[in-house]
């Protein structure tokens, strides 16, 4: 990338960086006051003044070893891997969000990438139709779909249940969207050419065209990942039992129970802490990826 | 004769049609059979269901325009409508002008920049639940919540944020300038670097200062980011819905303090899943569409007004 024009350095531009500066580290407050939150002991969680750094580290927010359910003890308490309800702990909700966000993006995104592939190169007899559909699709607002998906998804019996996190959300029509303005791009001479060697569409899509995606698929996969990740809205409808709970619902859960008894409050940010992690360590390994993804429909037509 | 011919006819296309086809439509038949069940068939429901009166229990029964006219009697619907309108505003005006202000500030390539601008964008990554926790936490009325803490320094009181009706839109448009400044920015940063750089060096030997290239070169040439920044951000500001919902909500007052925090979506949400009256909720959605569809014009028109000759 080329560097932008505003780089040679002036002292008064300098100067006037410093409100941008705070600003910045004032984004970060949030982060911080949840990490640290995470590692201070409930007394001090709530001390007056606050501490701005943690003066007494522990572990017990996640797991507490003292703790016995059985004995009301003001040092101990339940650590966030130890919060069970209906027998169900965190780490069956993280690895319940950790199996629907995989799930969810790789399906959705092979998927959609092979119907834009068929739209754009193998269109058939009322595929423009189907295009012109899926474009309308994305203008329509999901507060519109959601109650008439709920009411399905109930008439299913699918109500707390897996198919209700997976099956609603794998087609997604901006993804094929997406992927259709990248493989206009391919040539159509590379696919007739190996439509002349015999191959199939799904043999062409899985070893012409997907390899030729790849960039596209790791810029698209990501944010489609973060979302649903963080995914709440869907599954506070779809799910209210223990079993099916994911990460964010869970946490959604406690924090709407937020007293200002302390130890549910430094137990909550335990949780917080470790829900965000894997996003933040997915955004920064894939930054640019995440970048190109992000900036594909914004800077383009 | 001439009728058998055409069926002979007909019968032949669709079978070559099928044998050129026939093969791809079964592979992509799933894909469009999800796509009808859960994206295309729900807006037909949606809009007949807006129509009926329906409690998920017994079937839907016509009533005509009768939830729309409930809609437009309703005080906490106007209320609803006013708390949304103003957070939009505010959210969209504040955060495209920072996002383009940190955008030329922290635009260049070096290390710093780069940190910066990580910064800005991890609520667009980690901005989730647990983020709202932070800040729900942050801003607890008691004198050790970080925020009134930060008041105590300049001998302020204690202040309910999350209690006090008048607060309560301040907490949200901060936590929502919060949440999507930096995606602005990155989006700016996109747009800055597609100007060709020999504008500015033009301009530069014309002796143009600072702010003349900024006001005649960038703002101009940066339109089309700016209006598609614009858009996506009240659209998506105009839908707000898990940061109210986590940071006021609770069952008996899903608004917050004297509805000070009721968004349009959680009133729907309201309506539509905790008093299941789901008739009502689809018609308060399709006036929330009508109005990102006016909006979404209205700024196309505005765009399209503003546009250089």
């Amino acid at each position: 990338m080329r560097p932008l024009p505003f780089e040679k350095p002036s002292r008064w531009l300098a100067l006037a960086r410093l409100p941008l500066w705070l600003l910045m580290a004032s984004m970060l407050v949030p982060y911080y006051w949840m990490f640290i939150g995470a590692f201070k002991t409930a007394p001090e969680l709530v001390q007056q003044p606050p501490t701005f750094w943690v003066s007494k580290p522990t572990l017990q927010n996640f797991h507490d070893p003292g703790f016995n359910d059985n004995v009301v003890d003001p040092d101990h308490w339940a650590g966030i891997f130890q919060i069970a309800s209906e027998g169900f702990g965190f780490a069956h909700y993280y690895l319940n969000s950790l199996v629907v966000t995989v799930f969810v993006t790789a399906l959705s995104i092979l998927a959609a990438s092979f119907v834009a592939f068929v739209l754009t190169k193998r269109p058939f007899p009322g595929s423009r139709v189907v295009f012109n559909l899926m474009l309308a699709s994305m203008m329509v607002p999901w507060e519109v779909t959601i109650i008439p998906n709920f009411i399905t998804v109930a008439t299913l019996g699918w109500i707390n249940s897996y198919p209700a996190l997976l099956v609603p959300g794998l087609a997604k029509a901006f993804v094929v969207f997406y992927f259709r303005q990248v493989i206009l791009s391919i040539s159509s001479e590379l696919v007739d050419a190996a439509t002349m060697d015999g191959a199939g569409t799904l043999r062409i899509w899985w070893s012409v065209v997907l390899p030729l995606l790849r960039p596209a698929l790791a810029a698209i996969a990501i944010p489609v990942a973060i979302a649903e990740w963080n995914s709440f809205l869907w599954p506070l409808l779809v799910i209210n039992d223990a079993q099916h709970s994911t990460l964010p619902l869970q946490l959604g859960r406690l924090a709407g129970n937020l007293s200002y008894n302390p130890q549910s409050a430094a137990v909550l940010m335990a949780g917080a802490l470790i829900a965000s992690l894997p996003a933040v360590a997915l955004f920064l390994f894939f930054q640019r990826q995440f970048v190109d993804g992000l900036t594909a429909g914004a800077t383009k037509g | 004769m001439t009728q058998l011919k055409t069926e002979k006819t007909a019968s032949l296309a669709l079978r070559r049609t099928l044998r050129r086809h026939g093969r791809d439509m079964l592979l992509v038949a799933p894909f469009l059979a999800l796509f009808a069940v859960f994206c295309l068939w729900p807006v037909l429901r949606s809009a007949w269901l807006s129509f009926t009166e329906y409690h998920a229990t017994t079937a839907p029964r016509w009533v005509g325009l009768r939830n729309y006219a409930d809609l437009f009697a309703d005080e906490r619907f106007w209320r609803a409508l006013a708390n949304t309108s103003l957070y939009m505003t505010l959210v969209t005006l504040l955060s495209v002008a920072l996002g383009l202000v940190l955008a030329m500030a922290f635009g260049t390539q070096s290390r710093l920049h780069q940190f910066a601008r990580v910064a800005f964008f991890m609520p667009s990554v980690a901005g989730g639940v647990g983020a709202i926790a932070a800040w729900k936490w942050m801003a607890n009325s008691e004198p050790y919540g970080l925020i009134n803490s930060l008041r105590g320094w300049f001998g302020l009181e204690p202040v309910r944020f999350l209690g006090d009706p008048s607060w309560s839109m301040v907490i949200l448009v901060a936590v929502g300038v919060w949440s999507v400044m930096g995606y602005h920015m990155i989006i700016f940063v996109a747009g800055l670097r597609s100007i060709p750089a020999d504008l500015y060096e033009a301009a530069t030997l014309d002796g143009a200062t600072r702010w003349q290239r900024v006001r005649h070169i960038t703002l101009p040439l940066l339109r089309p980011t700016l209006l598609y920044v614009g858009i996506t951000g009240m659209i998506a500001s105009f839908q707000v819905f898990y940061e109210p919902y986590l940071l006021f909500g609770s069952v008996d007052a899903i608004g917050g303090p004297l509805d000070s925090a009721l968004t349009l979506v959680t009133y729907l949400f309201d309506y539509g899943f905790h008093q299941l009256d789901l008739g009502y909720a689809s018609a308060a959605a399709w006036v929330l569409t009508s109005i990102l569809f006016f909006l979404t014009w209205l700024n196309l028109k505005l765009g399209r007004a503003s546009e250089p000759h």
